[in-house]
């Protein structure tokens, strides 16, 4: 297919290809060319030889000396009139090292608000020699490092007079729990937690589709046993007194955490697709966000609902409630619990405006297709049920939160397909990139934006135009985008990276993609993307919460964001999934900062039999 | 991970939707080539979802892996198999007691 003129200016430096057969004698023109998007393919499967092929800036303008056939590279010898080379800039960039997504990009300041700016896009064996005149700048970065760092420090000292603002404050106060027991009555006395004897029934009896729950108590010794597919993991906490999601003072149990399991009454999958299924220490990437952390005990429901309402709307949700009786009678005991000699710690979350710092906001695409794909959203107790929206009834659309109730557990997740990519409710009450981006001290995160991901394409439209009104109006410098899994949401993902970009605002995607997720469609805003794969083979590895957001991937995202909106291009993504672009930018990023950034472990830790091993890895 | 022989030879595959659910279609591949079953956001729709509807996909055929069989795989199935046998059974005698 033939191309515009002004995708031709895009693709100046890619080779010059007819799209069609052409006469001896023409000028050439964008018409005549073909798309250097497909070359990539073509030259894969030998259909296209692109060497001692012109670019597409020098062949324009230029006459064809002999008839052409399509899809035949412009060589030297069949044009007439081409321009000269390319500047010289292209060959370095073509000898550089395998990409890394943020730029090299050298640069050196000169005292606050005065930037002498020295951009060299990515090279090697540059010299650059200045007049002594200039010896006062401050020693230039070293090459390969994202230079986008300096200018902001710069831009620190420039905005020294606009003062931080904390918009409010949310107190954790932790409760060590260091056994769990039945007992007649739910109570926490000292560091064990009693659940009352008999609880189960009240649970079925509760929820008309649920048949039967039965409770197990699972500590470190019997990680070991089989479990059916885990369907969320969820932190026990309560507000205190009268205080809301989001500010005020949360009371959180250590050590303890809920876990929803279940079947249907002819023992099928609630979920049946998210296969985590099996024994537990094998299949629990430990110390995610959304996951258990090594040593903690599980109270692990295993919900029965009505045969066949498995993959139903209300069949996922009755088993969620069904748990969350428990957990609110839990809840209940913590709330009771009168004087603070228990409180192992206290943490402060403060929610701090940064006037004149680069305003973001955190776009995070939630499942919204129905069933198990939905989301509780705002309930009245940390990932609690009641008084929370499910996404769905809410038609999708975006709905703003505070970072501080995103970590307060405003997210009850029913969690879809999946295991190694979905976000667990326990996930947003740790959410990495929330905490970065609140905590770092050069931009200011105005707030969190949830969207649903609905089924059908016109739906996914309508909310994704709404999630671009809304990040116009709220004059953002940049904004990040998230999704979990991956599959037709993907679709809207792209959307919102559109509806964002389109206003001019840089924006930068996260995602699991690697090999098994790869994009399904994109769009020319689609340009500075996160992936937030660890399995080794770069795939859906059934281990829970595996490839969910880490601390590591929020760190690239935050600085591939600064480096976007300080201007600088991201370099384009190989075609095929290479995890050493990943390895490439966080020893970039820990260059620059200094700090050495920890990787998250991948399945390779877990015990697994040889013969898994054999075939996925 | 092992590479596929013939993962580049691709076909054209179509199916008939024959169940809806919230979560989940399921498509049997026209000329009796088989079922399947996939999450909602593994279908990409244009419009409502109904049985009946005509979809398409491409994709290569099965190959095995190896010849090992993976034994963590064969008991989760046998667990999961036999839970599910006494569960349909229990499920039952509840039904038939409840009449």
């Amino acid at each position: 297919m033939s191309i515009t003129a002004e995708t031709a200016k895009e693709h100046a430096n890619d080779p010059a290809v007819l799209c069609c057969r052409a006469e001896e004698g023409i000028t050439i023109q964008a018409s005549n060319l073909e798309d250097p998007a497909i070359f990539d393919d073509l030259v894969d499967s030998g259909l296209l030889d692109l060497e001692g092929a012109l670019t597409i800036e020098q062949v324009l303008g230029a006459t064809l000396t002999k008839t052409c056939d399509s899809l035949c590279p412009l060589t030297a010898d069949v044009v007439e009139g081409a321009k000269a080379a390319a500047a010289p800039e292209k060959a370095a960039e073509e000898a550089a090292e395998p990409a890394p997504a943020v730029p090299a990009a050298p640069q050196a300041a000169v005292g606050p608000g005065q930037v002498l700016r020295i951009h060299i896009g990515e090279g090697k064996d540059i010299d650059i020699e200045l007049p002594v005149g200039l010896a006062n700048i401050s020693a230039p970065t070293p090459a390969g490092v994202p230079g986008v760092i300096p200018a902001l420090a710069a831009d620190t000292e420039v905005q020294e007079t606009n003062e931080e603002k904390i918009v409010r404050t949310l107190t954790r106060k932790h409760y060590k729990i260091t056994e769990v027991k039945r007992g007649p009555e739910t109570k926490i006395e000292g560091t064990t937690l009693y659940i009352r004897e008999g609880i189960e029934k009240e649970c079925v009896d509760s929820q008309e589709l649920v048949f039967d729950l039965k409770i197990d108590i699972i500590t470190p010794e019997d990680y070991h046993t089989y479990s059916e597919t885990i369907m969320d993991v969820q932190p026990i906490a309560c507000k205190e007194g009268e205080d809301e999601v989001g500010s005020g003072t949360t009371r959180v149990l250590d050590g303890v955490i809920m876990m929803v399991t279940g079947t249907d009454a002819n023992g099928v999958q609630i979920g049946e697709f998210g296969s985590s299924e099996g024994y537990l220490d094998e299949n629990i990437m430990w110390n995610r966000p959304g996951a258990p952390d090594k040593g903690e005990i599980f109270i692990k429901t295993q919900v029965t609902i009505k045969e066949g309402t498995n993959m139903e709307r209300p069949g996922p949700l009755a088993a969620h409630t069904a748990t969350d009786h428990i957990t609110q009678e839990i809840r209940e005991a913590l709330k009771e619990l009168e004087n603070d000699s228990l409180v192992v710690d206290t943490e402060t979350f403060d929610q701090v405006r940064r006037p004149g710092k680069k305003k973001v906001v955190i776009v995070k695409e939630i499942m919204g297709q129905g069933a198990m794909h939905d989301n509780l959203i705002l309930p009245v107790e940390p990932v609690g049920v009641l008084g929370a929206k499910p996404n769905v009834d809410l038609g999708n659309v975006p709905v703003c939160v505070s970072p501080l109730e995103v970590l307060d557990g405003c997210i009850h997740a029913l969690t879809c397909i999946g295991p190694a990519s979905k976000e667990m409710s326990r996930h947003y009450w740790r959410e990495p990139l929330v905490l970065e981006a609140l905590h770092d001290p050069e931009v200011d995160l105005c707030g969190v934006i949830f969207v649903g991901s609905p089924q059908i394409n016109s739906e996914k439209f309508y909310v994704s135009k709404r999630v671009g009104m809304m990040v116009e109006m709220m004059d953002v410098d940049g904004a990040f985008v998230t999704t979990e899994g991956f599959g037709n949401n993907h679709i809207d993902f792209a959307s919102h990276h559109e509806q964002i970009g389109m206003r001019g605002i840089p924006v930068v995607g996260m995602s699991f993609c690697a090999v098994q997720g790869a994009l399904v469609v994109g769009n020319k805003y689609m340009t500075n993307m996160v992936d937030n794969n660890k399995s080794e083979s770069g795939i859906e590895n059934e281990v829970l919460a595996c490839n969910t957001l880490c601390h590591e991937d929020a760190i690239r995202a935050l600085a591939m964001l600064k480096n976007a909106m300080a201007g600088e291009e991201v370099k384009t993504a190989e075609r095929k999934w290479n995890p050493n672009v990943k390895g490439t930018n966080v020893e970039l990023i820990s260059n620059v900062t200094g700090k050495p950034i920890e990787l998250a472990k991948n399945e390779q830790s877990l015990p697994m039999s040889q013969k898994r091993k054999e075939k996925y890895d | 991970m092992k590479e596929l022989k013939y993962g580049d030879k691709i076909i054209r595959m179509e199916g008939v939707i024959i169940e809806v659910h919230d979560g989940c279609a399921g498509i049997d591949l026209k000329g009796r080539l088989g079922y399947l079953k996939v999450p909602m956001r593994m279908l990409i729709t244009d419009y409502p979802l109904a049985v009946g509807q005509e979809v398409a996909w491409n994709m290569s055929f099965v190959e095995q892996l190896g010849p090992e069989v993976n034994d963590k795989y064969v008991s989760n199935l046998d667990t999961y198999n036999r839970n599910q046998k006494e569960m349909r059974k229990t499920n039952a005698e509840n039904k038939e007691a409840e009449e």
